[in-house]
C-alpha cells in the first residue's frame, strides 16, 4: 500500500496497462483457441444433431460414435502413417544434412567456402511457389511421384537449417576444437563427440520446426501424391471433406481434425521451451 | 642450458595475414624445465605455444622435440598436452570422461585409463567431482580438472596458456602455489605463457621475455630481475617499473661510470672502459634502490607527488626539480603527504645503464 501512497498515478497507470495487456492476450488466445475448442466440441456430438440446423444445447447429447466411425476407416490410419513417415524422415534428413553442412561452414576451412555459404543463404530468399512447377516437372520425368521419396526429398533442402547450424557451430569456442585435436580426435570425431553435443538446443529447435513444417505441409503432397494410398494426413482430410461431407458428416470430420492435430499438440506441450527458442532464435538472427 | 634440449626452436618463422609475426626465432628448453614465456598482451607468446602444440603451422625453420622435427606430426601424436586459458573442458562430459577422452583416442586399455584417472584425481584432489559435469564446478576446480586432463596423457611437454588468469586474486595465489608444488613433484617439462611477472618469477626455472614478437631475454628469474637485457625487460619485470632517467655519462676516478643527473653525480659500479659509444645514456634504478631522506640530507631535492600505500610497503612518487618523476620504496606505511619536500639518496652500486638503443649494462658480479 505504501507504494500507492508514494506514486499513486504511476501505479494506477501501470495497472491499467497490465489490464489492457491481459485483455489483448486473452482476446488473441480466444481467437486461436475457440475454433479448436469448437471442433473438439462438435466431434463429440451425434451427426444427426449437427445436421438439424437448430441451435445446439450444451447439455447434450454427447457421443463417441464419430471416433468409433473414424477408427473403423482404415484410410485415415494410412494417411496418419504416411505423414509420420514423411515428417520423421524429413526431420532426420534435415538434422543430418544441416549439422554436417553447419559444421563445415562454421568450423572448417576450404576453398570457396564463403561463396558456397552465400549460395545456400540465397536459398532462403526463394519461395517454394516459384520452383514448384519445375520441381513437379522433374519428379514427373523421373517417375518419382506417388512415392515417399517424392514427399520427403524437397523438404531436405533446408537453407534455414544450414544457417541455424552454421551459426550454432560458429558460436562455439575455438579452444574446444583445439583441445579435441590435442586429445588426438579426428575431424569427424571432433564433430561427433565434442562439438555436435554442444548444439543440441539448436538441433532441437530445428527438429521441431522441421516436423511442424512437414506435418502441416499441404501443397506439395497435393501435387505429388495423387493416389489416396500416398496421401498425407492434411491432404487426405481435405479430400475427405470435399468428397464425402454429406456421407460422413460434420462430426466425423471434426473428429478427424482433432486426431490430426494431436501430434502437433503433444509436440507443443512437450517442447514448448524449444519452440519458443526456435522462434525467438530465428528472430534474433 | 641444464641438459640436452627437450624442445628446440631453430630459426622459426610464422606469417600471419601476410604479416611476418616471427622471424628467425631460436631457443631451447631443457628436460624437466619449467619454462615461462612472459610478455605483454599481443607479443606473440600464445602463438608460440600454438606452434609447439601444432595448432598453427610453422612457415619457416624447425621445431624439434627431443631432437626430431615435428611439423608432420599431428597435434595428438606429439606427446604434448595443453591447459587452455578458458580450460576448454568438454561441457557435456563428466570430469572422468573429460580425462578419458584423449586416452581412449590413443587406444589406452580401459584398466590403464581408470588407473591413470584415479592417480591424477588423487594428485589434484578432484576425486569427489569425477562424476560431475564441468559446469557444476568452481573456477579453481575446473582449473585442476584441466590440469588433470593434460597430465593423464603423460605428456613429454606440458603447455599452459595463462592457466591462472581466469581465477580471482585469492584463488590465483593459492593455485599458483599448488602449481609450483605439483610441477616440482612431477618434474614434467613445462612451457607456460603468462603476462603476469609474479607468476613468472615464482614458478619458472627460466623465463623468456617477449615483446613485439621478439625475444628480449632468456634467463633465470634472478638474472632477469638483476641483469635485465634491455630497458623493456627492466621496466616490465618488477613490482613497479624501474626508474629510467636520461642524463650524461662521466668517468669517475676509479674507472667506473658516473652518471650526471642535472649536476648531481651518481657513481655506479659499472666499468667505464667497457662501455660502447652511444649518443645518449639513461640510468636505471629500481624503486627499492632509492632512499628518501630529509630534504637536505640526500643527493638531490624533490617534492612528493603522491603516495601509494600497499601496507607492508609504500611507493612514493616524487617529482624532481625539472618535473621528471621517480618512484621510491619505503617500508611500512609512508607518513609523507603530497607536496612534502624530501631528499633522495641513490644506491649507485645497484644502478644499470642503458644506451641509446635500450641495451643494458650492469656492474660485474663480484
Amino acid at each position: 500500500m505504501s507504494a500507492v501512497a508514494i506514486a499513486p498515478i504511476n501505479t494506477r497507470g501501470r495497472q491499467t496497462w497490465a489490464w489492457l495487456r491481459l485483455a489483448f492476450c486473452a482476446s488473441m488466445l480466444a481467437f486461436v483457441l475457440l475454433p479448436l475448442l469448437w471442433a473438439v466440441y462438435l466431434s463429440f456430438r451425434p451427426n444427426v444433431e449437427l445436421m438439424r440446423h437448430a441451435p445446439l444445447k450444451l447439455t447434450g447429447p454427447y457421443t463417441l460414435d464419430n471416433y468409433i466411425e473414424l477408427f473403423r476407416n482404415a484410410t485415415l490410419f494410412r494417411w496418419f502413417f504416411n505423414s509420420m513417415v514423411v515428417s520423421g524422415a524429413s526431420v532426420a534428413g534435415v538434422l543430418v544434412l544441416s549439422s554436417l553442412a553447419g559444421f563445415a561452414f562454421g568450423r572448417l576451412q576450404f576453398p570457396g567456402r564463403n561463396w558456397l555459404y552465400a549460395l545456400v543463404l540465397m536459398g532462403l530468399a526463394i519461395p517454394d511457389q516459384s520452383v514448384i512447377l519445375t520441381r513437379h516437372q522433374i519428379f514427373s520425368d523421373l517417375h518419382w511421384h506417388n512415392s515417399y521419396l517424392a514427399l520427403i526429398l524437397p523438404g531436405l533442402s533446408a537453407p534455414l537449417g544450414v544457417f541455424l547450424m552454421t551459426e550454432a557451430f560458429r558460436a562455439l569456442p575455438k579452444s574446444l576444437e583445439d583441445a579435441a585435436r590435442l586429445d588426438g580426435a579426428s575431424t569427424f570425431s571432433t564433430f561427433w563427440h565434442i562439438l555436435l553435443p554442444q548444439t543440441v538446443p539448436a538441433l532441437a529447435s530445428l527438429a521441431i520446426y522441421t516436423f511442424l513444417l512437414s506435418w502441416n505441409d499441404y501443397w506439395w503432397p497435393l501435387i505429388s501424391a495423387t493416389r489416396p494410398a500416398m496421401f498425407t494426413l492434411t491432404e487426405g482430410m481435405a479430400a475427405a471433406q470435399s468428397n464425402y461431407i454429406e456421407v460422413t458428416g460434420m462430426g466425423v470430420l471434426t473428429a478427424q481434425a482433432v486426431v490430426a492435430g494431436l501430434p502437433v499438440l503433444i509436440i507443443y506441450i512437450l517442447f514448448q521451451k524449444h519452440i519458443v527458442g526456435a522462434v525467438t532464435g530465428m528472430v534474433k538472427l | 642450458m641444464p641438459s640436452a634440449p627437450a624442445l628446440e626452436f631453430r630459426n622459426v618463422a610464422k606469417v600471419f595475414d601476410g604479416l611476418r609475426l616471427f622471424d628467425d626465432l631460436s631457443f631451447g628448453i631443457g628436460k624437466g624445465e619449467f619454462f615461462v614465456i612472459l610478455g605483454p598482451s599481443g607479443c606473440g607468446k600464445t602463438t608460440l605455444l600454438r606452434l609447439i602444440a601444432g595448432l598453427e603451422s610453422v612457415d619457416g625453420g624447425d621445431i624439434l622435440l627431443h631432437g626430431a622435427p615435428i611439423h608432420n606430426v599431428a597435434p595428438g601424436d606429439r606427446g604434448v598436452a595443453m591447459v587452455f586459458q578458458d580450460y576448454a573442458l568438454y561441457p557435456h562430459m563428466s570430469v572422468a570422461d573429460n580425462l578419458a577422452f584423449g586416452l581412449r583416442n590413443a587406444r589406452v586399455p580401459a584398466d590403464e585409463i581408470s588407473r591413470r584417472i584415479n592417480d591424477a584425481a588423487r594428485a589434484l584432489a578432484i576425486e569427489p567431482f569425477l562424476d560431475r559435469k564441468p559446469g557444476k564446478l568452481s573456477g579453481g576446480q575446473q582449473q585442476r580438472v584441466a590440469l588433470a586432463r593434460a597430465l593423464v596423457r603423460r605428456p613429454d611437454l606440458l603447455l599452459m596458456d595463462e592457466p591462472l588468469s581466469s581465477l580471482d586474486p585469492a584463488l590465483r595465489l593459492r593455485t599458483r602455489r599448488e602449481l609450483a608444488h605439483i610441477s616440482k613433484t612431477l618434474a614434467a617439462t613445462t612451457v607456460m605463457v603468462t603476462h603476469d611477472q609474479v607468476e613468472a618469477m615464482t614458478l619458472a626455472s627460466r623465463i623468456m621475455v617477449m615483446h613485439e614478437h621478439r625475444i628480449q631475454q632468456i634467463g633465470t628469474p634472478l638474472e632477469i630481475f638483476m641483469r635485465p637485457a634491455n630497458v623493456f625487460v627492466a621496466q616490465f619485470v618488477g613490482a613497479t617499473p624501474m626508474n629510467v632517467l636520461a642524463g650524461n655519462l662521466r668517468q669517475t676516478a676509479r674507472g667506473k661510470a658516473g652518471f650526471d643527473l642535472d649536476g648531481t653525480l651518481i657513481a655506479t659500479a659499472i666499468k667505464h672502459p667497457g662501455l660502447p659509444e652511444s649518443p645518449s645514456w639513461r640510468l636505471g634504478l629500481r624503486a627499492e634502490d632509492i632512499t628518501l631522506t630529509a630534504p637536505d640530507a640526500g643527493q638531490i631535492r624533490a617534492t612528493v607527488g603522491f603516495v601509494e600505500r600497499l601496507g607492508e610497503q609504500s611507493w612514493v612518487h616524487v617529482v624532481l626539480g625539472d618535473g621528471r618523476e621517480v618512484v621510491a620504496t619505503q617500508t611500512g606505511v609512508s607518513q609523507y603527504s603530497d607536496g612534502d619536500a624530501v631528499g633522495l639518496s641513490f644506491d649507485g652500486a645497484r644502478a644499470h645503464l642503458f644506451d641509446a638503443d635500450g641495451m643494458a649494462y650492469h656492474a660485474d658480479v663480484s
